[in-house]
């Protein structure tokens, strides 16, 4: 059997399309929870960003409004959640799982009137490229600027939190914010400000689901991602390089599977469904079974809240 | 550059209790100052104030001469305040070297050179690239310093520092301080230890419930009188008759090994010992060298090889701490509120947790409330828990008194031996007096106790024979009429 080498290149590229929503959330998520908060609320930031992209660019035609509008929308929507567990101190899982159960609500009210409207091609870049290097081409080339940015993304994540000094502080506020306070640290200024960023991130992913990877606006169609990128902040043990390699697994495992069921492999359709989400979390677990890096990553006041007493 | 700090009239009101009490003081620099009171006295308040984090009520606080607005942290530190923790407020798992940059607008590289030549003139060693958690205490308190002289203090507060130190760490850290206190560094030492403020201070403010009871010149004072000063009564000092004990062997541990799956628990390795009964074994070392793991293997939170523990001739190293119970063992854990009482349930719920075949707590399932209930007043007068609503919740009933409660709640069944951790940690010299005296009469009624604690003085007063565990590993046994503190000392630093 001949393998047309550019198909192989393709399946690369589908894989790496299906990852961006998980990096974006991912990363957005492992900085909220580095400075000690769980928001459990990322499905729900998910598909607000993705009905608020959806909705602006068929409302303003503009594609620069529509995302940073919907990155705006997961901002906001994680104002609430950083209202009520920082400034009224209300427990993070709770708030973050009605956060959720918000977003799930009100997008599929929003989302009523923009069923079946078709979405705007989205430009790429580097699409003279394609044809030029075999294998490499399709997956270097031709894709949107999200995608390229979802990629970068992990690494400059990394650089912030061990090289630059406010990510410095953000791991100190969450290993620690009762010291990070009497050092002078605005704890609850950093917290606001790490929930608000894992909005926007959240906020981008679900514009890319609705504009770039599926191109329509479907009810609850970030299908779960959202707990898909939780899972991975958390099994990769608050590693952006780690959730890089997560998030590509179970990219490639889903569309794997898609393909295996088109071929009929003869194994039963929902052992092929549950397959990405037991290697992931499989693979993620061996990598990471480092017990001392475990506890040096982990941030230790995640999910607390934080009290000052005067 | 001479420093002076005055407190003027601070007062300080939490719902409930008078923490400071119109305070004055006046500090000024090439002393050395001690401020001592007991637990809850209001020196850490009051220190709290001065750096920043506790905003008084009224007062005013000044610093040569001008009046300082010390609303945060921060504010403290512009003004050259620095200050140590009791806790330390270091972030563990970061390496030291991001602990200190992270409060400081340095480069890199300048802040390494004034790190470097910090370490090099008060000859502290601490790698800077390990993360905070794999320091002991000491070069923990020692990034604490450094973090404040990077700012070049003019005043240097010193909240209980030595409470996790060995003697060795202590006249080291009395090294520095003196030597920071000739440079013309404002010194303030708070603590309840009377012994440190003989040997280190040259002025001492006492402070009791709040209010300042006395500022007075050292070489006026001595232990006594200070002690008296502090709890505001004459204490009587007890003392442990030496008998003759037994020679009836109780309990005998046997080549008892534990080796823990998370890498910053303690290694108990070869752990051998027996105790006959009426003695009290204490058991010295600095937290965190496996004392923890040796109270969990010995009341069989963690369980162990059956053949490694023998008690009262039958081997129990198997059992979980309900069955030690059964066979006339009793636990009191060091955290009081986390492991030994529940904090949100009423005392006679608690007293009910400790729950025996035969005392018949529960008929059928269903909760036995009058039994319970008349057991635990039996408890609360026999052993003089300062409270008569037995429907209290327990986080409500201070340090002292939920010692008592749980030490009553493990003797009133009479055990055979009576196991604690840190028994008198955190509390006032007048529970610590009265826990003391329990004990003691514990051992005169033949009962053994195992005591581990980190306080030498108590090991010293309380023990027949004294062992030291340093990093999993126990000392051979010795007599306790032969052990001086100092000696201890050593061997909880890992000497010989």
């Amino acid at each position: 059997m001949i393998v047309d080498i550019n198909f192989v290149g393709l399946i690369i590229a589908s894989i790496m399309a299906s990852a961006v929503p998980l990096i974006l959330a991912s990363c957005g998520e492992l900085i909220t929870e580095r400075s000690g908060v769980l928001n459990l609320g990322v499905e729900g930031m998910m598909i607000i960003g993705a009905i608020s992209g959806f909705a602006l660019m068929t409302v303003t035609g503009s594609l620069i409004i529509a995302v940073f509008g919907a990155m705006l929308a997961g901002v906001l929507i994680s104002t609430i959640f950083a209202f009520l567990t920082q400034t009224l101190i209300t427990n993070h899982v709770a708030t973050g799982l009605a956060l959720t159960i918000f977003g799930i609500g009100i997008s599929a009210m929003i989302g009523k009137n923009f069923v079946g409207i078709p979405g705007k091609e989205f430009p790429v870049l580097f699409e003279g490229l394609k044809d030029t290097i075999p294998l490499l081409s399709p997956i270097l080339f031709g894709h949107s600027i999200v995608f390229y940015f979802a990629f970068a993304l992990p690494f400059i994540t990394s650089y912030f939190l061990k090289k630059t000094k406010i990510g410095l502080i953000v791991r100190a506020v969450g290993d620690s914010p009762e010291s990070a306070s009497n050092q002078g640290v605005n704890v609850r200024l950093v917290r606001y400000a790490c929930i608000l960023y894992g909005g926007a991130m959240s906020g981008l992913a679900g514009a890319y689901l609705s504009m770039i990877y599926t191109p329509q606006w479907i009810e609850n169609m970030t299908g779960g991602r959202g707990w898909i990128a939780l899972a991975l902040v958390v099994f990769s043990t608050w590693n952006p390089i780690k959730i890089l390699i997560g998030a590509m697994i179970f990219g490639g495992l889903t569309i794997i599977q898609f393909h295996m069921q088109a071929i009929g492999v003869r194994i039963p359709v929902q052992f092929l469904t549950a397959l990405p989400y037991i290697v992931t979390i499989i693979v993620l677990v061996v990598i990471s079974r480092d017990s001392r890096k475990i506890r040096l990553s982990t941030p230790s006041s995640l999910g607390k809240s934080f009290y000052k007493d005067n | 550059m001479n420093t002076n700090l005055k407190i003027s009239n601070v007062t300080k009101i939490y719902p409930g209790c008078v923490a400071n009490d119109d305070v004055s003081l006046e500090f000024n620099s090439g002393k050395i100052y001690a401020l001592l009171g007991e637990n809850g006295a209001g020196k850490s308040t009051l220190v709290k104030i001065l750096s920043g984090v506790v905003i008084p009520d009224e007062g005013k606080i000044y610093l040569n001469k001008n009046i300082l607005k010390l609303n945060s942290p921060s504010d403290a530190k512009k003004n050259d305040i620095g200050m140590v923790f009791q806790h330390f407020n270091l972030f563990e798992t970061l390496s030291v070297f991001e602990n200190l940059i992270i409060d400081s607008d340095e480069q890199r590289e300048n802040l390494k050179e004034k790190i470097d030549t910090i370490m090099k003139k008060y000859n502290f060693s601490v790698d800077l690239d390990v993360p905070v958690l794999n320091l002991s205490a000491g070069q923990k308190q020692k990034v604490e310093i450094i973090r404040c002289l990077i700012r070049s203090p003019k005043v240097l507060i010193m909240d209980e520092p030595t409470s996790v130190l060995t003697e060795q760490e202590t006249s080291e850290l009395f090294l520095s301080l003196k030597k920071f206190s000739e440079e013309g560094i404002l010194i303030i030492y708070i603590t309840h230890k009377l012994k440190e403020v003989m040997q280190l201070c040259d002025e001492v403010a006492v402070m009791r419930r709040g209010k300042l009871v006395s500022v007075s010149q050292i070489n006026n004072e001595n232990i006594e009188s200070l002690a008296n000063k502090m709890v505001g009564q004459d204490l009587k000092t007890i003392k442990k008759k030496k008998e003759n004990t037994s020679s009836e062997q109780l309990i005998k541990i046997t080549n008892l090994n534990f080796t823990s799956e998370d890498p910053f628990e303690t290694n108990l390795v070869d752990i051998n010992f027996s105790l006959n009964r009426g003695e009290c074994l204490g058991i010295a070392g600095i937290s965190g060298n496996g004392q923890s793991e040796l109270f969990q293997v010995l009341s069989g939170e963690i369980i162990s090889n059956k053949n490694s523990i023998e008690f009262n001739k039958n081997f129990i190293g198997d059992l979980n701490p309900q069955e030690r119970r059964e066979y006339l063992m009793a636990f009191s854990p060091e955290d009081r509120l986390e492991q030994a009482a529940i904090p949100q349930m009423a005392i006679f719920e608690n007293v009910a947790l400790n729950n025996f075949k035969s005392s018949n707590f529960f008929n059928n399932g269903l909760i036995n409330e009058s039994k319970i209930k008349e057991h635990s007043k039996k408890i609360i007068s026999e052993f003089n828990v300062n409270t008569d609503n037995i429907d209290l919740k327990s986080q409500f009933l201070s340090g002292g008194n939920l010692q008592k409660l749980i030490i009553g709640r493990e003797l009133i069944t009479s055990p055979d031996l009576l196991i604690c951790f840190n028994p008198t940690w955190g509390l006032d010299v007048g529970a610590i007096n009265y826990i003391h005296e329990t004990l003691i009469k514990i051992n005169e009624q033949n009962k053994s106790i195992i005591l581990i604690s980190t306080d030498t003085d108590e090991l010293l007063k309380l023990s027949d024979k004294i062992s030291v565990i340093h990093r999993g590993k126990l000392s051979k046994i010795m007599n306790s009429e032969d052990v001086t503190s100092e000696k201890l000392g050593v061997l909880m630093g890992g000497g010989n």
